[in-house]
Order: structure tokens, then C-alpha cells, then sequence
């Protein structure tokens, strides 16, 4: 087991990109190897030392026997375990663009904010976020139509807008509210949101399942009632109370179901 | 600067040239007989010299590839390569950054390519484009297919008028020559409709694709435009569609060609693989590739390029706005839709040629068909119409292929769907080209075609385009399936591309980055006819284009540097 600790000590306001501090690349490299390492920013490269204090301890075989501990404030870190496919990095405070975008295997933890694009294209492992998430979590690459299609999102707070957008496959659960456009475009995979969303979940969705367990301010047309289902069963996972399903969007012919706590959407029944 | 490549393998079909053992001299920017002794001598011993490449169709610059990039984020950030110190940094694999257009052009050894539709409306972006892209000198056609005052003219039958337009568009545009995409449909789509085959008139005008491609060929003829009509025909991709195709060609085989230009064709079917099918529809789709390539092999008025299939994620972008909202209504993915006021139509959707689906390896073995069956190779181009069947980067691919029937039988049983062998001939074409018919079919007959004089061979006078490659011709066995990755290879990166005898490209690396320069036709002697049409037509200009005539034309400094190639039409 190798763990490195990267503890900031100088702020970037111009970010700094860590697409290449992943396990798959670090888990043979040695305190020295990091210092002399230079980091991506903006158009050039600096000393990574001008931003980190630097620990290494231990040994690794391969990228799963690492993990990669990040202190302070990496809200101007952007790409953190991008594409991974092992090991283990955790933030200890907020992350910037692009966490685990691409990731194939392995596990991110970020205990604070997360800004947009976390899990974009995500294909395995997991990424858990403690606090909220901002736009286009789990969703695809702009103008991309093959979205997230495996692996585990963890939101404890809220999302932005645009969750998920065309994803296909894989699970994501939101603790928090979610804003407009959630499961958009979506073909296959699991969404579960704790809290309130604002409006259009599932827009143009083929096909997947979403579960709002808070209030629907507004749904679209392209969503059929299916009837009311108590402590339903939704892909061998067991939900309590009552639930309204829905069935779209019809607009692109989408099979998808769309399950609405009862309770919270009275206005629906 | 003077140079002499020495002790090479050349291939120059114009001067049957065929793999023999010569130096080639340059001199001032031209192939000259002889240099003195400041010569700098570049040692190409036993490799393979050629002219460079000559495009005759791909779309590289405009507004379609400014749609394409906008429209796909996702396919520009495939193909990115940093910035050196003499190039910028790359994006894009089926519609590349500009400058990666001509980096890339270049490291293919080719030195001139073809953009093979611009609607005039628009030129002034199609030749900002070409100012950004290095290293290939562009050859820009001008749209005229679906052109309101072309229909007009066509409609009155006014031969003598229309011959001042399309030399005055000419102008404007600051264009090569003409283009015909599926004529009169896209005029059609203006109401939601297509035409099909060429006795279909454009609704509201009682005018037919067979009469516009006609009477377009006959003017291009009387002006003796260098190149002649370049036609996508009607029905594109559409299963049956074959005999639109040699009606096309032989709506014209009775146009007599000018005296005065170097190419043997009247017409130019592009792409012509999407324009070979047979059966009635996409469950009994066969090829139709037999009938077209006869035809050709019995008329000399006919020239053809393949838009060979590749099997790739690609974009396919065109005029013919109508078939790109049938394709894509089978593929469901996302679409883009241009009008283009007075003059046509575009579509743009992404598309992806899977070697396991029936319809793409279909596509691809007509293709190849076409090479095959098709025997002077002087009347078939390779192009893969880029970036619509695949991109131009796949050209060595290609070449591969036609040098190897033994690649060819080696895909058709392991990779690619059966419906190449069952319902084609390709199974049964063991031909395979030699250098010299790349040579041909990649610079020498698109030169010829496109009537430049200076360009695809290696004559004295001849620009000084030159591609080197790292392959020895007399020890290389190109029939072997197992080399076809060497062709692709090599032929994908010159050993030395020299543009206008300067080196841009060494050892497949842009080492040199020179402006294109824009290439277009002047044609002189119609100046008084040309005066009265722009007359007769500014009232119909004027009330339905949103641009003002003054703004309409392409300035001059939208075209340095520039190659005018002046015509006389009065001789
Ligand atoms: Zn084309």
C-alpha cells in the first residue's frame, strides 16, 4: 500500500490540472519523482512543489494498491482522477471541473463541493461527494450522444442541472435537490434523487429509470400515468411508500419509467 | 533554390514514367532538366517518387465545416495535437482545424485539393477558411444546381445568358468552376420535397435536373471552363438509383467539349459510389456498380471519383440537404438543416460506417468495385468525398486495398458483412493497382481532370509539387495482405512532401508551413453579356437575397495569394 499526501500550500487562481497525478501513472513514483514534476496550468507547466507540500510512504505494485490523499482547497484543481482505473484519491475540501470525468475503475471521494462535469463519461468505479455538485454530473461530453454507461455516483447534497444527460448505464444518487433536465436523453441506467427537483426530469429519455423521492415542481407532457405502485421494486431496488409511475417520453417514442413519490406530488394524483 | 532528388523510384503515368530509376531537378519552383551544381542534392535512393497529390473533391473550408465544428464538440476534440514550433495545435478528426487540414494534406504528400461546394452566398468564409489552411493550393467550385437565376435561365432556355451568369458568379465567388448537387432537389427541399430522377421538375419551377446538368454542360463548354460540370447526382444513397446515374451521363454525351481545354471529360459523376445501387429498396439494396462502370468503360466524355467507404465515425455534410434529412431519420442522431436563400440547401449529420452493418459494407464494396471494374484508371479518382464516406487521412487505407485483393478477400471473410459478398462482384475482382495506378488515380487523372497543366506529373514546367516515400517500389511486395498496413503507413507520411520546390514536409513532419493559394477562373470576353444579366436579374437579387449586391462579392484580399487562371472564351 502506497499513500501519498499532497497537502496545498499556495492557491492557483488559475487552475491547475491533474490528469496525470491518477494512480495508473503515480504508483511507482518516488517523493522525488513528484518534485520534479510539473504541473499543467493554463497554457504552461510550473514545479508542483510551488503548490504542495509532498508525502510518500509505503510501496505499490500497481495503481490499486494506492491512495492519494488531497488537503485543502482544490476548488482550482481541476481533472482530479481523470480516467482512472484503480486505487483511491480522496479530497479533503472542494473540487474543481471535471472530477473523475472518463473514470473506468477505482474510487473518488471528494468531502466537499464538487464544480461541473463530475463523472462526465464515467464508465466504472465510484465517486462519492459529500457536498453538493454542480451542472452536467455523469453526463456526456458536449455534443456527445454516449453518455456516463457504468459505475456509481454519490451526491449527499444537491445537483445542477443537466444530471446525467444521455446516459447509459450505471447509477447515480443525489441526496440533495436536482435542477432542470435530469436524465435527459437517457437510454439505460438508474437515477435516484433524495430531495426536490425543479422541472423536466427525463427530457427526450429513451429509456432508464428515474426515482424522485422529493417534490416535482413540473413535469413534462411526454410522460404517460401509469398507475400507482406501493413500496415498489425498481431494478431489485426495494423504495417504501407510494409512487406514481410514469412512462416516456413519449415525444421520442422513450420507454423509460419515471417514479414520483406520492406524498410529495398530491398535485399529480 | 535548386534542388535534385536523387537515384528515386518515379512514377509519372502523364509521361509513362513507370518506376524507372531518375533524378528530379527543381529549380525556381518548377521541374526543370537541368540544375547547376548549387544544387542541393537530396539522396532518395530506391525510394518511391511521385508528383504530389491532387484532390479532386473533399470538403475542407466553408461554412458546412463551420457547422460540423460547431455542431460536433465531440469530434474536434478526437485527433488533438499539441502546437510545435512551426505548426499550431490540432483538432478534429472528421472535420479537422483548419491548419490541420493542411497539415495533414501535406504529410499525405499532396499538394492540391478541391473544395467541392461552395454556395456563392458564402464563398467570402469558404476562401477565409483556405486562408487558414497551409500547404495545399485549393481549387474551390462554385455551387449553381439549385440556383434561382440558373433555374430561370435554364427555364427560358437561354444558353447565351447563362453562360454570362456562371462567368460572372465566377467572378463574384472568385471560384474555380462548377458544382452541381442533386439539381433541382434542393431547390425541392425549400418545400420539404426531393425530386427524384432527372425528368422530376423542382416544384414552381418546370425545370428538371437532367435539363440544369444539361444546359450547365453545355455552358461550361462555351466558356471552356478548365474543368468540366462536376455532378452529384440526383437520388443520392437511394436504393435503385443507378440508372439516375447514366442518365445523368448520357443526358450530356452529345456536348461537344471545347478545343481548347487538356481534359478528355465533359462530365464529373462525384462520389459515384453512393450513386451505384440497385434493387428497390434497403432490404433488397444490391450493387449497382456493373451497369455504371460499363457505361463509363464505353464513354470518354465520363470521369468519375469513388467516395470510397472507410468504416469510420465520420460526418457526412452536403448540398443535398433532402437526403441528409433521410439519413437522418434512419441513424436518429442529431441534424443540422442550412438554407441558403437563393442558391441551395445543406444538411449536416454525424454518421458511423460499421464494417458489421449490411448497408456500410454494401457501401464499401461498391467502392471498390468501382476501382476494379472501371479500367482506365485515368477516369476514376480516389476520394472518399471527406469527410461524407470517411476522411481524406484514410486515403492510404484505400490505397491498401486496391494494391491488395488478397486484404480485400482477407476483410471480406473475417471483417465485414456478408451482404460485400453476396450481394456484389467483389468477391469475384482479383485486380489489384500498382504504383502506377495510384499514382494515376491519386494525382496524375485528378490533375488532368480538374485541367491543370502544371499539376500531377513530373514534366519539365510542371510545378515543383513532389512527394517522396519511405517504400521501395522493387522490394516491396504491395499484393501481400500482410503489408497493407505498411502502405497505410507510409503512404500516410512522406519521406519529403516539396511544395513549389520548397520542402514542407520531412520525414512525415510539417517542417515548413506555406499559405494556399486560392485558385480561380477568370473568364474574359463575355464582359458585355455579363453586364446585361447583372442588370436583368439585380431586380430579383435585390428583392430576395438579405445581402446587398455591393456586399455580395468576394474582395480581393479575401484571396491572397491567388493563382487567376484566365480563359478566352471568345477563341
Ligand atoms: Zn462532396
Amino acid at each position: 500500500m502506497k499513500t501519498i499526501t499532497l497537502t496545498l500550500k499556495k492557491f492557483s487562481s488559475i487552475a491547475l490540472e491533474f490528469e496525470e497525478l491518477i494512480p495508473d501513472t503515480v504508483y511507482n513514483w518516488s517523493k522525488e519523482d513528484f518534485e520534479n514534476y510539473q504541473v499543467p496550468i493554463g497554457n504552461t507547466r510550473f514545479p508542483l512543489t510551488n503548490y504542495f507540500d509532498i508525502e510518500v510512504e509505503g510501496d505499490a505494485e500497481g495503481p490499486e494498491d494506492v491512495k492519494m490523499i488531497l488537503d485543502g482547497d482544490m476548488s482550482r484543481v481541476k481533472y482530479i482522477g481523470y480516467r482512472m482505473t484503480a486505487g483511491e484519491i480522496i479530497v479533503n475540501g472542494d473540487a474543481d471541473l471535471q472530477a473523475g470525468a472518463e473514470m473506468i475503475g477505482g474510487s473518488l471521494k471528494i468531502n466537499g463541493n464538487a464544480e461541473s462535469y463530475v463523472g462526465r463519461e464515467m464508465r466504472g468505479g465510484s465517486i462519492e461527494v459529500m457536498g453538493n455538485v454542480r451542472e452536467y454530473c455523469g453526463t456526456s461530453y458536449i455534443g456527445e450522444w454516449r453518455g456516463m454507461s457504468g459505475g456509481v455516483i454519490k451526491v449527499h447534497g444537491n445537483a445542477g442541472k443537466q444530471l446525467a444527460d444521455c446516459m447509459s448505464g450505471g447509477e447515480i444518487y443525489i441526496g440533495g435537490s436536482c435542477d432542470i433536465l435530469a436524465g435527459i436523453h437517457m437510454t439505460k441506467g438508474y437515477i435516484e434523487i433524495g430531495g426536490d427537483v425543479t422541472r423536466w426530469p427525463g427530457g427526450q429519455m429513451k429509456n432508464g429509470t428515474i426515482v424522485i423521492k422529493g417534490k416535482l415542481s413540473s413535469l413534462l407532457e411526454g410522460f404517460e400515468n401509469e398507475g400507482i405502485f406501493v413500496d415498489p421494486d425498481i431494478e431489485g431496488k426495494q423504495l417504501t411508500g407510494k409512487y406514481i409511475k410514469y412512462k416516456g417520453d413519449i415525444g421520442v417514442n422513450g420507454k423509460g419509467s419515471l417514479w414520483l413519490n406520492a406524498e410529495k406530488n398530491r398535485n399529480l394524483l | 533554390m535548386e534542388y535534385i532528388l536523387k537515384n528515386g523510384i518515379v512514377y509519372d503515368p502523364t509521361h509513362n514514367v513507370t518506376g524507372d530509376r531518375k533524378d528530379v531537378m527543381i529549380k525556381d519552383g518548377k521541374i526543370v532538366d537541368n540544375v547547376s551544381s548549387d544544387a542541393k542534392v537530396l539522396d532518395v535512393t530506391d525510394k518511391l517518387v511521385m508528383a504530389a497529390g491532387v484532390d479532386v473533391h473533399a470538403h475542407i473550408a466553408g461554412p458546412k465545416l463551420c457547422v460540423g465544428r460547431l455542431y460536433r464538440p465531440e469530434d474536434s476534440r478526437a485527433g488533438v495535437v499539441p502546437k510545435t514550433d512551426i505548426t499550431r495545435a490540432e483538432t478534429g478528426f472528421s472535420i479537422p482545424s483548419c491548419s490541420a487540414t493542411g497539415y495533414r494534406y501535406s504529410r499525405m504528400g499532396y499538394g492540391t485539393v478541391t473544395e467541392a461546394a461552395v454556395p456563392p452566398l458564402e464563398a467570402k468564409h469558404t476562401h477565409e477558411e483556405i486562408m487558414a489552411i497551409p500547404n495545399i493550393d485549393v481549387s474551390p467550385l462554385a455551387l449553381f444546381g439549385n440556383n434561382w437565376f440558373v433555374l430561370q435561365f435554364v427555364k427560358k432556355n437561354d444558353l447565351e445568358g447563362l453562360a454570362a451568369f456562371v462567368s460572372a458568379w465566377l467572378k463574384l465567388s472568385k471560384c474555380y468552376g462548377m458544382k452541381v448537387v442533386n439539381p433541382c432537389g434542393s431547390e425541392a427541399w425549400g418545400w420539404g420535397m426531393n425530386v427524384h430522377g432527372i425528368d422530376d421538375p423542382a416544384p414552381h419551377w418546370d425545370v428538371t435536373g437532367g435539363e440544369v446538368v444539361r444546359a450547365l454542360t453545355q455552358v461550361n463548354e462555351m466558356l471552356g471552363l478548365p474543368h468540366s460540370m462536376h455532378v452529384h447526382p440526383n437520388d443520392l444513397g437511394h436504393p435503385g438509383n443507378y440508372p439516375t446515374t447514366i442518365g445523368t451521363l448520357d443526358a450530356v454525351k452529345d456536348v461537344k467539349k471545347n478545343p481548347n481545354v487538356i481534359r478528355d471529360q465533359t462530365i464529373h459523376c462525384t462520389h459515384l459510389q453512393f450513386h451505384c445501387y440497385g434493387g428497390t429498396s434497403w432490404r433488397d439494396a444490391k450493387s449497382g456498380a456493373a451497369p455504371v462502370a460499363d457505361y463509363i468503360n464505353k464513354n470518354k466524355h465520363v470521369t468519375c471519383d469513388v467516395g470510397q467507404v472507410t468504416f469510420d465515425e465520420t460526418t457526412t455534410m452536403t448540398a443535398d440537404a433532402p437526403m441528409e434529412y433521410d439519413l437522418y431519420k434512419l441513424s436518429g442522431l442529431k441534424w443540422a438543416n442550412k438554407d441558403i436563400e437563393l442558391e441551395t440547401a445543406s444538411g449536416l449529420i454525424p454518421i458511423i460506417y460499421s464494417p458489421k452493418a449490411p448497408v456500410n459494407a454494401l457501401q464499401w464494396a461498391i467502392g471498390l468495385e468501382l476501382f476494379l471494374l472501371i479500367n482506365d484508371p485515368w477516369q476514376v479518382v480516389l476520394t472518399t468525398d471527406s469527410p461524407n464516406a470517411g476522411p481524406f487521412i484514410r486515403y492510404p487505407r484505400i490505397m491498401s486495398w486496391l494494391m491488395s485483393s488478397d486484404r480485400r478477400t482477407e476483410m471480406l471473410e473475417n471483417e465485414v458483412h456478408k451482404w460485400a459478398t453476396k450481394r456484389t462482384d467483389l468477391a469475384s475482382l482479383d485486380r489489384v493497382y500498382d504504383w502506377s495506378d495510384i499514382a494515376t488515380v491519386t494525382r496524375s487523372a485528378p490533375a488532368k481532370i480538374l485541367g491543370l497543366e502544371q499539376r500531377g506529373h513530373l514534366g519539365v514546367g510542371a510545378n515543383a509539387d513532389v512527394a517522396v516515400y519511405d517504400i521501395e517500389p522493387e522490394n516491396f511486395d504491395a499484393t501481400k495482405a500482410s503489408n497493407a498496413s505498411v502502405i497505410e503507413d507510409v503512404m500516410g507520411r512522406a519521406a519529403y512532401t516539396i511544395k513549389d520546390g520548397e520542402i514542407v514536409v520531412k520525414d512525415g513532419k510539417i517542417v515548413k508551413v506555406v499559405p494556399s493559394r486560392h485558385m480561380w477562373t477568370n473568364v474574359t470576353g463575355f464582359e458585355e453579356q455579363e453586364k446585361k444579366v447583372l442588370e436583368d436579374i439585380m431586380p430579383m437579387f435585390n428583392r430576395y437575397y438579405t445581402v446587398k449586391f455591393e456586399n455580395y462579392k468576394v474582395f480581393d484580399h479575401y484571396i491572397d495569394p491567388a493563382i487567376e487562371f484566365k480563359i478566352d472564351a471568345g477563341k
